[in-house]
């Protein structure tokens, strides 16, 4: 017994050992890292060069992958360490920027062709070290359809580029990426998508990626790219010698130094900061006050409880910044499977939803307008598609919920007592701060109908991997779900959330896996128009038959809250609506 | 010293007829009339009891008293409650004790959460005892190798940090339930956990007086007269184990009600929207600047009711075992 005992020991001392000489290795990089010259563009009004921060947050990322990850959060993350061919500036939510390009694409007329210029200068950050060519991009477009990395936004946005496919085999070459020189890319297309393309090319996801580097960890099984990430912008993730992502600790913090490799020369950002750590598994309502006095700086993914919302409104002014994210919240309900795959019983609970109460549970009016269908104000088709009053539907109509039109509805489903008596269905949450709110009050709307609900509350993050990404989970309801757009069209707001053909096995953003071809159809139909007023016009005419077909329940058009201490200059970028690291500083 | 002397001298007829024989006028009292006379001169404990006997009543007939104060029911949100904000209100009369983040009325709340608190406390502690008490006799009794393999089980699952251990049930039975299904996620996990964390503690207490007891010439004379062990173990030793039973799980239910809110706090407890004490604890934690009932209130609760039971517990082992002192 004492000789096995002594065995493990010897053995966690040895692995400890390891772990120290890993952090030693790490601590000497920083050094190195602080002592090269940084950028020399001038900090934004008032902010001071150099200095840390602390971005708190209540879950971890989803991926630090940046080829994977599809989540505002993680993007807070991949815009300060990655530089995707293009990127949108603070204060200008609306134009896209050149950011590893060095100019705008150029779409061929018939939309089939784009091509790219890239910068010259730009470097890898350690252990790769050497300038990035336009075969980096295109590995980086090629690799997002690796079954390995299973990108959930390449499918639908750049899906039609010539010999994609997703869920390819790791190292499948794309024939429509050509490289001609070291600076150009070109991309051919089957149809004539070349305009969202090049949209779709302001996504993390087209920052480059070094094949020669990351070729062994994208041919796992699942791709540990994530754990020996390269930067390519002003930031890069704490590494040790041999490029592994030490300052990486799931689920605790991120440690984010400056990228060595970054010259100020070939970029924008002035980039201020000499790092900054995200911290995760806090609790919104300490992390909001932790902020608001000045032990922490800015907040990362949450949304500070109603009461602090009040109080960054009359104590706190000036720290609290409400930005419209061109977002919609919703209740998503499983549409593949019973009870939900009935349309009738869908209509019946939206009839019922109390949307005002939701909202409420969120801090009312101040974040945002009870939605009364998907595409959000300032993005083309919301008018279209009914305006702030919606389409005119009578299980729409009250804002407030309607039991009468709700009953008809359960009767049509063929539920003569007006409610649902079915078996018990799963509902998955999240299990803190708002979103425990938003779950219990969409419990108690189901309730309404009939519905047995069983609650089951868990972290954000997990909620999202471990269920309502994973469509074999068999969840019923996910109720803390949102789908922001991914640029300023409004395909980039339904069409991954209600596109049958986007349905993916793992890491999956149609929460209702809603997949109904005359949708479908349409939806690949719209993606080809051009013109800007039929494009909206379309688009609209699909958000109305989302509502026809009770798609999901959309109940807030977000202001998204964010907030920062007294003193941070904090700068926000409205197109992510977040904090924009690489303009934030010091006071 | 001179007063509990004095005590024992008084109290002590019924314990064995070797004393003093006074006067004939005195009839001879049953031990549960001696109790009762013990017991009725502690106050506090009456106080106490009397205050259980309420909150038993207040638990199983919440409904009736919620409809006479015209509370709306427990689960009911009322988002018109809520201000601009969504922050919770204080309206006095309407809702006598203000309403929670979502516009539930926390007196009905804090009622139905009693029903929670005692259900949990009383069916865990029932369970704690009847199982502590089998395993405490056995091993005590029979000693050898059945006292080894169950007093060192204990000692194993004792080594447990029990609330981690409660935690991880806890999230690991939530959405399936456990041991096959044979305990259903929600309140049966929650019972589960606390009645095998406190039926430890009871069978060592049990195993320490079957030790002695069963070293006594009763025993000893039940033995020579051919009695069976069961029948020693059920008639002869069982009843002299009343007295530390009741004590003990007197002593054990505040306890648990506080076990239970502290998986209820921790999100492992009662499922939502049940109301529990330490949910509401739990959830006011966040907005106690702004609304301070919503934890008061409960947590007021929360403290009478362990306390009440805290002094029952004690009175009841005074007028048991009055020997035992302070």
């Amino acid at each position: 017994m004492t000789r096995s005992f002594r065995t493990i020991g010897l053995g966690a001392l040895a692995a400890v050992a390891l772990a120290v000489a890993g952090c030693g290795g790490g601590g000497s990089d920083e050094k190195s890292t602080s002592s090269t010259p940084g950028g020399k563009k001038a900090p934004l009004n008032g902010a001071k060069k150099g200095g840390t921060l602390s971005v708190v947050s209540q879950a971890d990322f989803v991926d630090i992958d940046c080829g994977k990850a599809y989540y505002q959060y993680d993007y807070m993350l991949c815009y300060a360490t990655q530089r995707p061919l293009y990127s949108y500036a603070p204060g200008d939510p609306n134009n896209v920027q050149p950011d590893m390009a060095a100019d705008k694409p150029e779409i061929s007329p018939d939309g089939k062709t784009v091509t790219i210029k890239i910068r010259t200068g730009v470097k890898f950050s350690p252990p790769v070290n050497r300038e990035v060519t336009s075969k980096d991009v295109k590995y980086a477009i090629e690799r997002m359809f690796f079954s390995s990395v299973n990108n959930g936004y390449a499918g639908s946005y750049m899906g039609d580029i010539v010999g994609a496919k997703t869920g390819a085999k790791p190292g499948t070459k794309i024939e429509g990426i050509e490289t001609p020189d070291d600076q150009t890319i070109v991309i051919k297309l089957k149809k004539g998508t070349g305009a969202v393309v090049a949209q779709a090319l302001s996504l993390p996801g087209s920052a480059p990626v070094p094949e020669d580097y990351a070729a062994k960890y994208d041919a796992k099984a699942q791709s540990t790219y994530k754990n020996f990430v390269v930067s390519t912008g002003p930031y890069m993730i704490q590494q040790d010698a041999q490029g592994k992502a030490i300052g990486y600790k799931a689920g605790k913090t991120t440690t984010v130094v400056r990228n060595p490799n970054w010259d100020a020369k070939t970029d924008r950002k002035p980039a201020p900061l000499d790092g900054f750590t995200f911290k995760s598994g806090n609790d919104p309502a300490v992390a909001a006050k932790q902020i608001y006095q000045g032990t922490a700086q800015v907040s990362g993914d949450f949304a500070p409880l109603p009461p602090d919302i009040k109080a960054g409104l009359t104590q706190y002014k000036g720290q609290l910044n409400l930005n419209p994210n061109g977002a919609f919240r919703y209740v998503a309900m499983n549409t593949s499977k019973k009870p939900f795959n009935n349309v009738d019983i869908r209509r019946a609970v939206i009839a019922a939803f109390d949307r005002k109460a939701i909202q409420l549970s969120r801090g009312g009016d101040t974040i945002g307008d009870v939605a009364s269908h998907f595409l959000p104000p300032g993005i083309p088709g919301f008018e279209e598609a009914g305006g702030q009053k919606g389409p005119s539907l009578d299980y729409l109509a009250n804002e407030r919920g309607d039991m009468a039109v709700a009953q008809k509805y359960m009767k049509a489903a063929g539920f003569p007592s007006g409610k649902y008596n079915g078996p018990e269905i799963t509902m998955i949450g999240v299990n803190t701060g708002t979103g425990k709110k938003a779950a219990q009050v969409t419990q108690a709307q189901f309730e309404k109908v009939g519905f047995k609900v069983n609650l089951k509350l868990v972290t954000q993050d997990s909620m999202y991997s471990k269920f309502c990404q994973i469509p074999k989970s068999g969840y019923d309801v996910c109720p803390n779900v949102a789908w922001g757009k991914d640029f300023n069209d409004p395909q980039s707001l339904l069409d991954v959330p209600f596109n049958g053909e986007n349905i993916i096995q793992e890491g999956n953003s149609n929460h209702a896996l809603f997949d109904d071809p005359e949708i479908n159809q349409a939806m690949d139909k719209a993606k080809l128009i051009v013109d800007l007023q039929e494009r909206a016009q379309a688009w609209g005419k699909i958000d109305t038959q989302l509502m026809e077909k009770g798609a999901a329940i959309p109940w807030l058009w977000d202001k998204q809250p964010n907030i920062n201490s007294k003193d941070v200059n904090a700068v926000l970028n409205e197109f992510t609506s977040n904090w924009d690291l690489n303009y934030t500083g010091l006071k | 010293m001179s007063v509990g002397a004095a005590d024992l001298l008084t109290e002590s007829e019924g314990e064995g007829n070797l004393a003093t024989a006074p006067g004939a006028e005195i009839a001879a009292r049953s031990p549960l009339q001696l109790f009762w006379r013990r017991l009725r001169g502690d106050k506090v404990a009456l106080i106490a009891l009397a205050f259980i006997v309420l909150l038993l009543l207040i638990a199983v007939l919440a409904g009736p008293i919620r409809k006479i104060f015209g509370a709306p029911p427990p689960n009911l949100q009322d988002s018109g409650t809520l201000d601009d904000f969504g922050t919770p209100t204080y309206d006095f009369p309407k809702h006598i004790m203000g309403v929670d983040d979502l516009g539930r009325d926390v007196f009905s709340r804090v009622l139905y959460g009693a029903r929670v608190s005692l259900e949990v406390a009383l069916a865990a502690t029932g369970i704690a005892v009847a199982c502590g008490t089998v395993a405490g006799m056995i091993a005590g009794y029979y000693r050898g190798w059945v006292d080894t393999l169950i007093s060192r089980s204990i000692d194993v699952l004792l080594a447990f940090p029990i609330l981690l251990l409660g935690l991880g049930l806890g999230s690991a039975c939530s959405l399936k339930g456990c041991l096959g299904g044979v305990i259903k996620p929600g309140i049966s996990v929650v019972i589960f956990i606390i009645s095998l964390s406190s039926s430890l503690y009871f069978a060592r207490i049990i195993r320490g007086q079957v030790l002695s007891l069963r070293e006594k010439e009763f025993i000893e004379a039940s033995k020579s007269l051919g009695a069976s062990n069961l029948r020693i173990i059920f008639k002869e030793v069982l009843p002299n184990l009343v007295a530390p039973i009741i004590v003990y799980s007197t002593l054990i239910i505040p306890t648990n009600i506080l076990f239970e809110a502290a998986l209820s706090f921790l999100g492992v407890g009662v499922k939502a929207p049940n109301p529990s004490w330490g949910q509401m604890i739990a959830d006011a934690v966040s907005i106690f600047n702004t609304a301070w009932w919503y934890m008061f209130f409960p947590g007021l609760a929360l403290l009478l009711t362990v306390l009440a039971f805290n002094l029952v517990g004690d009175g009841l082992q005074d007028a048991l075992n009055p020997k035992s002192g302070r």
